[in-house]
């Protein structure tokens, strides 16, 4: 899906585009944290594109773990009320399986009514995404459709050809930055679109061994066929999987402060017990394989229903995470196979 | 949006943590990848660790007590105040009718400095910390056996094991990361043996579950003894060449036949026979232990039974080998290592011995005192007695987290001055005379030491909040207004003098510690510190072996159940920071006193009932929750809730050698609250 011509841009143009971008909009790009990369505003440090997608998802730039809604101030018994505006942000570097995240969270905080921070900061951000033409070990995104190769949902794509990059336009956005910073870029000529290719095309090979694209039916058959006792009874109920899931976007809602004082928007969990816990002190999920089991349903049965997308993109990071050291993908290659 | 790599606040697995700031403000954390322990994986303490920082109840300015109201003032009244106070009984009772409570949650420099207070200033030993409730037996134990009371291999080191013995630790709750290790080997093909009177969810995963009735651990580790011994399983060519004493333990574990061992413990043979089978048989086994083995009055015999084990079975000194003591707090290690004891300096050069305390006088400048202080629960007697009046606590909670809380409540109320530092009121802030608001983890720069040894950066994410301070400012101010020189630009400069005078940290400084930190011993700059203790030789020469009989357990007819004590996965230690998380709170919103079915059956008690729980020191009304979880005979009770203070049953039965009390072991009875 190139919209524009691509255009080929240097490393170190790359710096000076993000330094001159960085003069109206905050930069947030993967930088090095503690030996390995993160998305973090960018001041000029190395950009650790190299490395693998980072373990915390941009997707947060959109979905904070913990948001103030607005602010609360009594005085003489009236509350006044203030919120802070969006950010303007750039986020550089977003890889194609956290752009399908955000597609499918559109499809739940931006469908009916839409949610108005969360629509906010969508429409304040500027996403710079990236190909993927190193994967990682747990990631399986070509069997969840979403990579390793972009498709839309970026104002401008890039592709690391070694000496460079190659960079289409996705939106208005992403024309306007490459017209208006025009001397950073040159013509690409048509070698670097065959190499962009054969790069991809190598990427998705390497893939091609984890798994095949999952079929809704057998997957509703492995999770009704699954032993999530034994799944429930090796969970540490660390909630990790849901903390780092670049689609889970459970939140629950809390005051902080009396009289004066913040409401907060934080991340929840399903794995936690209190999440399905009612207040008369009954469960409906009182195990943590009941917990497990339903967030496999909400991923692959719930979000699609909804939102025609499934909400597992294939990053990987669950299992990366996972105390247990379950690996959630081989879950289904087992079942499908 | 910065992203700021340090450590976690919470338990002593010391994983590495990212928190995520925004606009001054911590809105996240997340597993660091690249760190040795947490290698990207979190337990959910560790996921909302920064969830408490920000809340509105964190202490801002200085209070002082005028009467029964705190009244807010500057730093400088506050601290003032408490030094004239501190002087004026010291001129009148003495240095040692003062005392001083460290933090475990606390950083190394602060630590240091908290304990050069204590003895450059204040001129008294008094000085402890909550050590002294967990793992002073493994000080004390570990330290005659092996020479060090530290864990002698690191976490990672349980992956090449080929058998694990855990025993009193309920492992995926209290160390989650050591847990998932431990579970990690075993699918790997180790045998997970696990100790506990409790079917926690580790003896529910274990290959070998021992369940042995509470209090009974040295019968059934020498019973382990005893058959390793009878079927060959012993290393001779270790005991003769590294060890001392082993003849007599041989006659000792004589007389612990599988037949008795099951009179004492309620073990059966059978059990025991493969539990000892599969440790004696692995070429490489490691155990780990945690309060479950060392907060008894025999807390010190129990460490060790277990020493003498892995002695005898010459499982020192080698990956895949060793013994674990699972600190329970993220710098309780470095707590000790700081000298925050009332025998030791940093590094543990004792008090007692003239070359240290000159070596130590020479470097603060001043006199030191030759007497060893008193220890943390005798220092809560010594101040009903009177003989403590003036003290100051750092960061603990005693009113909740020390055992006896009727006599705790009566010691602080008899103090003449207490001043406490903490970053919430507590339950022992709102008895103090003065209070000062001190940052959190997530506001200070320094060091925390985690339970392998490893000395790991702790970095500033934001500002503390109104006026709080880090306490390396605060104990320095402290030292000032004492005529103690304490001129430290930064926390670094602290650690350039705790590697000055602590050989074990000599070649520790800000700067060499990465990511994956540093192990001590580190004695030098160009060290690359020491990740297995004891691989050549033990710091003492040969390692001893200590003939440890199971104390006599008397029956008590007016109490007939017994209570243990711990602590939940979503809760930690006093509930100041999680209880003030409300995805953890939630999670564990109240006490509940845990009770088998048929006891409960006995007792006409539901889940749900409200009923009171009675021991000699104290009573409680608290709800039960039905589980087979414990063992008939056996009750349960975290003690994180105010509401419902565990401690309140607890009692000052203390190990003779290490002082700690025996928490885990409390005779009660148990009654309907409405009948």
């Amino acid at each position: 899906m190139t919209s524009t011509t691509a255009l080929f841009i240097s490393r170190e143009d790359l710096i000076h585009l993000l330094e001159e971008l960085s003069g109206t909009l905050e930069v947030v790009a993967p930088v090095l944290v503690g030996d390995e990369a993160a998305f973090a505003t960018w001041r000029g440090e190395a950009l650790a594109l190299d490395d693998k997608n980072p373990l915390a998802s941009p997707v947060e730039f959109f979905l904070p773990k913990k948001e103030v809604l607005f602010r609360y101030v009594q005085y003489s018994g009236r509350y006044t009320f203030s919120e802070d505006p969006p950010k303007a942000r750039l986020i550089f570097g977003m890889r194609p399986c956290d752009l399908l995240a955000l597609k499918v969270i559109d499809g739940i905080f931006g469908a009916d009514l839409s949610d108005l921070p969360y629509a906010g900061r969508r429409r304040s951000t500027i996403i710079v995404a990236l190909n993927c033409t190193s994967p990682g070990e747990g990631c399986f995104c070509r069997s969840m459709g979403s990579g390793p190769v972009a498709e839309g949902g970026y104002d401008l794509l890039l592709t690391d050809l070694g000496r460079g990059y190659l960079v289409e336009a996705g939106s208005p956005a992403g024309v306007y930055i490459l017209r208006a910073h025009h001397r950073h870029f040159e013509e690409a000529d048509i070698e670097d679109i065959k190499e962009k290719e054969r790069l991809l095309a190598l990427a998705g090979e390497k893939m091609i061994k984890r798994g095949p694209f999952p079929n809704p039916e057998k997957i509703r058959e492995a999770i009704d066929g699954a032993d999530w006792e034994e799944a429930g009874r090796r969970c540490l109920a660390c909630g990790g999987c849901s903390f780092v899931c670049p689609v889970c976007h459970c939140f629950s809602v809390l005051d902080q402060g009396v009289p004066d004082g913040e409401r907060l928007r934080c991340r929840d969990s399903c794995i936690l017990s209190g999440f399905s816990r009612m207040t008369s002190g009954a469960n409906p999920r009182p195990d943590p394989g009941e917990r497990l089991r339903h967030w496999y349903l909400d991923k692959f049965v719930y979000i699609p229903e909804k939102t025609g997308l499934f909400g597992c993109v294939g990053c990987g990071r669950c299992s990366r995470v996972c105390l247990g050291e379950a690996d959630r993908w081989s879950f289904f290659r087992e079942a499908t196979e | 949006m910065e992203k700021i790599a340090t450590i976690c606040v919470y338990c002593g697995c010391g994983c590495g943590l990212v928190l995520h700031v925004e606009d001054g403000r911590v809105v996240g954390a997340s597993p660091s990848p690249a760190h040795p322990v947490s290698r990207g994986r979190l337990c959910v303490k560790g996921w909302l660790a920064a969830d408490f920082v920000h809340h509105p109840d964190r202490l801002k300015t200085p209070l002082v007590r005028r009467g029964e109201r705190m009244a807010r003032v500057s730093w400088d009244e506050a601290l003032s105040l408490s030094a004239r106070r501190l002087r004026e009984i010291r001129e009148e009772s003495g240095p040692d009718s003062l005392a001083i409570l460290t933090s475990a949650k606390g950083t190394n420099e602060e630590n240091y400095l908290l304990a050069k207070l204590a003895r450059a200033a204040l001129g008294t030993n008094n000085v402890d910390h909550v050590a002294r409730l967990c793992h002073a037996p493994s000080v004390a134990g570990l330290g005659i056996a092996l020479g060090s009371g530290a864990m002698t291999n690191p976490i990672r080191s349980l992956l090449s094991s080929d058998a694990i013995l855990v025993t009193g630790s309920n492992t995926t709750e209290q160390h989650p990361l050591v847990a998932a290790t431990i579970l990690e080997a075993q699918a790997r093909g180790a045998t997970l043996i696990v100790a506990d009177p409790r079917r926690t969810q580790m003896a529910e995963l274990a290959d070998i579950h021992l369940a042995p009735r509470l209090g009974t651990d040295v019968a059934w580790t020498n019973g382990m003894l005893n058959l390793i011994i009878g079927r060959g399983l012993i290393d001779e060519d270790f005991i003769n060449e590294r060890t001392e004493g082993f003849s007599a333990l041989k006659e000792l574990a004589l007389r612990y036949t599988p037949a008795a061992v099951e009179r004492i413990t309620g073990i059966p043979p059978g059990d025991l026979e493969k539990a000892a089978a599969a440790f004696g048989e692995a070429p490489r086994a490691g155990v780990v232990y945690a309060m479950g083995t060392t907060q008894h009055s025999s807390g010190t015999d129990n460490v060790l039974a277990l020493a003498n084990l892995v002695l005898a079975t010459g499982n020192v000194g080698r990956d895949g080998t060793g013994i674990y003591p699972l600190r329970g707090h993220q710098n309780v290690q470095g707590a000790c290592d700081m000298g925050a004891l009332p025998i030791f300096y940093s590094g543990y050069q004792k008090v007692e011995d003239p070359a240290a305390r000159r070596k130590m006088e020479a470097a603060w400048g001043t006199d030191l005192p030759a007497t060893p202080g008193l220890t943390a629960v005798e220092m809560m007697e010594a101040a009903e007695e009177g003989r403590i009046r003036g003290m100051i606590i750092s960061g603990e909670n005693p009113m909740i987290s020390y055992p006896d809380r009727g006599q705790v409540i009566r010691a602080l109320r008899s103090l003449d001055f207490l001043a406490v530092a903490d970053i919430f009121p507590t339950e022992t802030t709102a008895l103090a005379d003065v209070v000062l608001p001190v940052a959190s983890f997530a506001e200070k720069d320094g060091t925390f030491t985690s339970t392998e040894r490893r000395i790991q950066r702790v970095r500033r994410a934001v500002t503390p909040p109104g006026e709080a301070r880090p306490e390396v400012e605060v104990a320095a101010e402290l030292l000032r207004r004492f005529s103690v020189t304490a001129d430290y630009a930064s926390p670094e400069e602290v650690m350039g003098e705790i590697s000055s005078v602590t050989p074990s940290y000599g070649g520790v400084s800000s700067r060499r510690l990465g990511i994956s930190g540093l192990s001590w011993p580190c004695p030098s700059p160009d060290h690359p510190g020491t990740e297995i203790l004891h691989q050549g030789s033990f710091p003492i020469g040969r390692a001893r072996f200590y003939v440890v009989e199971q104390q006599h357990l008397p029956e008590d007819l007016d109490y007939p159940l017994f209570l243990t004590t711990g602590r939940s996965l979503f809760h930690f230690h006093t509930g100041t920071m999680t209880r003030r998380t409300h995805l953890l709170d939630r999670e564990r919103p109240k006490a509940t006193v845990d009770i088998n079915p048929a006891d409960a059956a006995a007792l006409g008690v539901r889940s749900g009932t409200m009923v009171v729980v009675e021991s000699a020191t104290g009573s409680l009304e608290i709800e039960a929750r039905l589980t087979a979880e414990v063992p008939m005979g056996t009750v349960y009770i975290p003690f994180h809730f105010a509401e419902a203070p565990a401690n309140q049953l607890t009692t000052r039965t203390l190990d003779p050698t290490s002082k700690i009390p025996g928490l885990k072991r409390t005779p009660v009875r148990i009654r309907r609250a409405d009948g």
